[in-house]
């Protein structure tokens, strides 16, 4: 199969997945609210009003009709109102999905940067007292629950001694002209440090281990035997000969996980009150925001698929035994 | 003795894993774990949903921070408190539950006998220094000097006592008993109450022009006039429960009762005022002077001083009830306490990991919610690998068109994020044990399928499943006796794997309130530590939780890990 083909084939795929998950949708949230207008009782609409947003939603409508409308409007990115925020869905989530995305990369990069080089180094201190600490510390990170490290860095960083925000991206109020202009002040990144870390701890754990691990049976290759015998020293063949060669796995690794991220960690947000794409999902499953929830969950799927696209994509070039099957 | 091969294979992995340190190390952690979660009722010392309460002889003492905690004075009540004397002989008496006396002088505290059990409720000195002591059913005690008279009225609770003169004191109780009593030859008259539908009557005082003021329920208030001996209805301007009544010998006066009432008399002629209350919990004493000063004392550690212009809350940072005030001079005591919540209690020998915001002891939370982390724990990972695992042997062993679909629905299941799917599913059709186990297992499968798969695609290539399907057997046994007990240990290790996942999905969920209702789990307490607050204060709430399910997973993480040498030999040889 030629690069091209294999290109169409997974778009094709990608698109198909998308439609699959989007109709699980449609059907789970007419499963699971028959009336999403219910919630709106509460706003002190008549029966009159609410008669008209049914129709609006097309919810009088027989289920197929109102699944193509759905499907219809989800193509031409037309999510409706928000119940709750009187303003297009559309808009309000692709300024969550970048809050998120923002968070997620700064925090799996950081892991990463730390995870790889520290793996590789426990692992040539195999069975020392640094390379048990270091998997306990990988591992206990990684089961901490995130929302509990959370609560615990705020307690120690945000309280006890108050070195850093506890909540937000930004010291209220703030005025920002756009994306970049939030994200790009010393006062963000003071707010973004315990989340950052937070995150970047939790996924510190799979990078330290993958890496070593690998390196271990990288160890056992003729090639590093041959560069021993050579008498080049050990430094060298620990990062020159071994890391190039046991980073693969930990690439495919940071593939899945970057594939992912735009699902966030919803508890981080919360904890943090981040104003991410899961944390909005959450706020408005609760308060029956369905246009809201339905449209954040689909582009979070749509992301999360093109992310899994571009990192299939970006893989099959850095390695070629994976590619075109 | 031969096992058959399928036993053996599963055998396997336990053996290799009795021989990594950590691996049992992590076993024996994951038993304790167990062990607690099916001993839960027997390990915890309180029922992990009761709201605790303690009683306690409490003082709060004035500062000039507020009111704050002094020492105890034993583990009942202290209901009421008078004072008698100026300087060299000056003595307060304190009266509470179960015949607690105590006496004060000059700052020391002296327990002292008065003969009885009862629960005592009320104390007034005479001019004379004549204490008199009200109580439970009927009991009426006299001290004078150290001699201790005992005098029973009927079998009614006796709630308020004052003295009238010197010989002579008024003594009222439930049922609207109106005693009077004769110290000297220690007799007591009944007087007919004018309403006679048997209130319960809470306070007496002596007014400024000599009569007495007694207060009730439903805003009762009964004029006793000592010379005739008759009593009369008056109006005081409340329908509530009046609880105590103080009047000076000028004439100022102050009523408190149920729901922040408060009742102020600014001279012995003026009228009856209801003063605004910033506080509605029952007031259940007062005490006002005639230089201006006033204060009103209730349930949960209610303060209130009167400024001059209005009532303020003080702060006492205290849940206890307050019930009995004593004031002499600058020394300013609110006594209780009748049960109370031990809110947000740090630990103690009670409690081993302290209470939560309404009372409840969180060890025995902490033990309980072991039992939902297992249960989901497991039984999500064990739906998982068996589903996860049936994908992988079918996608594997068939190829073809069964491959495709099943495969292709892994990949659509990678485009959906776990978290927010599992939020949705379990918003969408309300908590429950079952559905907090479908959302966490779900999605997880996806992994097991996916790596299951790859080990079959080589294993379904090997001789011995040629050999096998040379022999003739079918396909359901090739995959399944077999293809499976080969990548038994793959399977062991995501069992291991899912089960530290699905633990923290689960205490995700119920962090974020969605976990099964009506069940105590870790994430349930972290959820309401947050909910509530006090978390950034109370550390004996959220340290806890946090470090057992932390525990857990990790025990299931290091056994996993030895399960990994089994799974990929290549770590066996270099390790």
């Amino acid at each position: 199969m030629s690069r091209r083909n294999y290109l169409i084939k997974r778009v094709v795929q990608a698109l198909f997945s998308l439609w699959i998950i989007a109709t699980i949708l449609f059907f789970l949230f007419r499963m699971g609210l028959p009336d999403p207008t219910a919630a709106l009782i509460t706003e002190g609409l008549n029966a009159e009003q609410r008669a008209l947003i049914r129709a609006q939603f097309g919810l009088e409508d027989p289920l197929w009709k109102q699944y193509m409308l759905f499907l219809t409007n989800a193509l031409q990115g037309e999510f409706g109102t928000s119940f709750s925020y009187r303003a297009p869905v559309a808009e309000i989530v692709w300024e969550r999905l970048g809050n998120t995305m923002i968070l997620m990369v700064a925090a799996i990069t950081l892991a990463y940067a730390i995870g790889v080089p520290l793996g590789a180094w426990l692992s040539w201190r195999r069975g020392s007292l640094a390379d048990t600490l270091g998997i306990f510390v990988g591992l206990m990170f990684r089961s901490a629950p995130m929302f509990w490290t959370g609560m615990i860095a705020i307690l120690i960083f945000g309280v006890s001694f108050a070195l850093f925000p506890t909540s937000g991206m930004r010291t209220l109020p703030y005025d920002a002209t756009g994306f970049f202009d939030k994200i790009l002040t010393l006062d963000f990144l003071w707010h973004a440090i315990l989340p950052v870390l937070v995150v970047a701890l939790y996924y510190l754990g799979s990078p330290l281990l993958i890496m070593r691990n690998t390196m271990l049976e990288v160890y056992g290759e003729d090639f590093i035997e041959m560069a021993r015998a050579k008498g080049l020293p050990e430094r060298d063949i620990l990062y020159k000969h071994a890391a190039r060669n046991a980073l693969l796995p930990v690439v495919t690794q940071l593939a899945v996980t970057i594939g992912l991220a735009a699902g966030g960690q919803v508890v981080v947000e919360v904890v943090f009150s981040w104003p991410g794409l899961g944390r909005e999902i959450l706020n408005a499953v609760r308060t029956s925001d369905f246009p809201l929830a339905q449209a954040s969950f689909l582009i979070m799927a749509a992301f999360v698929i093109t992310l899994n696209l571009l990192v299939d994509f970006l893989y099959s070039t850095l390695d070629p035994r994976v590619s075109f099957r | 003795m031969t096992l058959p091969p399928f036993l053996r294979a599963a055998l396997a992995p336990l053996r290799l894993m009795m021989r990594d340190r950590l691996a049992v190390a992590g076993l024996c952690v994951l038993s304790l774990i167990i062990a607690m979660a099916l001993f839960a009722p027997l390990l915890s010392p309180h029922d992990p949903r009761h709201i605790n309460e303690v009683e306690d002889g409490s003082v709060l003492v004035q500062t000039p921070e507020g009111w704050v905690l002094g020492e105890s004075l034993g583990a009942v009540a202290l209901n009421d408190a008078a004072h008698f004397g100026a300087d060299i002989g000056a003595q307060s008496l304190i009266v509470g539950r179960e015949g607690t006396i105590w006496a004060r002088e000059s700052g020391h505290w002296a327990r002292l006998d008065g003969g009885t059990v009862a629960d005592l409720n009320a104390v007034d000195f005479s001019p004379e220094g004549t204490a008199l002591i009200a109580g439970a059913d009927g009991l009426i005690l006299l001290r004078d000097g150290d001699k201790w008279t005992e005098i029973k009225a009927e079998n009614a609770d006796l709630r308020g006592a004052a003295w009238l003169s010197a010989g002579d004191a008024l003594i009222v109780g439930d049922n609207e008993d109106i005693w009077r009593l004769d110290a000297e030859t220690a007799l007591i008259t009944r007087i007919n109450s004018p309403v006679g539908r048997g209130f319960s009557l809470r306070s007496v005082a002596l007014d400024a022009d000599g009569t007495a003021l007694i207060v009730g329920e439903r805003g009762l208030a009964i004029r006793f006039d000592p010379q005739s001996g008759s009593t009369a209805l008056e109006r005081l301007g409340s329908s509530r429960d009046l609880n105590h009544i103080h009047i000076t010998t000028g004439g100022t006066a102050l009523v408190t009762g149920e729901r922040g009432t408060l009742l102020r008399r600014a001279a012995a002629d003026a009228a009856w005022v209801t003063d605004p209350a910033p506080d509605t919990r029952a007031l259940r004493a007062g005490y006002i002077d005639d230089t201006g000063t006033a204060i009103a004392v209730g349930r949960n550690g209610i303060i209130m001083e009167w400024d001059g212009a209005e009532w303020l809350l003080s702060p006492t940072e205290s849940e206890r009830h307050l019930r009995a005030l004593l004031v002499v001079g600058e020394d300013r005591l609110a006594l209780g306490s009748d049960r109370f919540v031990t809110r947000l209690a740090p630990p103690s020998r009670e409690h081993w990991f302290g209470t939560d915001h309404l009372g409840r002891d969180l060890f025995s939370q902490n033990m309980h919610g072991s039992q939902i982390a297992l249960l989901v724990g497991f039984l999500g990972a064990a739906l998982v690998v068996l589903i996860g695992t049936n994908v992988g042997l079918v996608a594997g062993y068939f190829r073809g068109r069964t491959e495709t679909i099943l495969m292709r629905t892994v990949d659509i299941m990678y485009g959906i994020p776990f978290e927010p799917f599992a939020l949705i599913l379990v918003l969408l059709f309300q908590p429950s044990l079952m559905i907090v186990i479908l959302a966490v297992s779900l999605l997880t499968w996806r992994t097991v399928a996916r790596l299951i798969r790859s080990q079959v695609l080589t294993l379904r290539e090997r001789p011995f499943v040629k050999a096998a399907r040379v022999a003739g057997a079918s396909d359901l046994r090739i995959m399944y006796l077999h293809i499976f007990p080969n990548v038994l240990p793959l399977v062991f290790l995501e069992l291991a794997i899912i089960v530290g996942v699905s633990i923290i999905a689960e205490a995700t969920l119920s962090f974020l309130g969605l976990g099964p209702p009506q069940s105590i789990s870790w994430g349930g307490i972290l959820h309401d530590a947050r909910l509530s607050g006090a978390w950034r204060t109370a550390w004996w709430w959220n340290l806890p939780p946090g470090i057992l399910i932390m525990t857990t997973v990790l025990s299931v993480f290091f056994i996993s890990r030895s399960l990994e040498v089994v799974a990929n030999p290549r770590l066996r040889a270099r390790e």
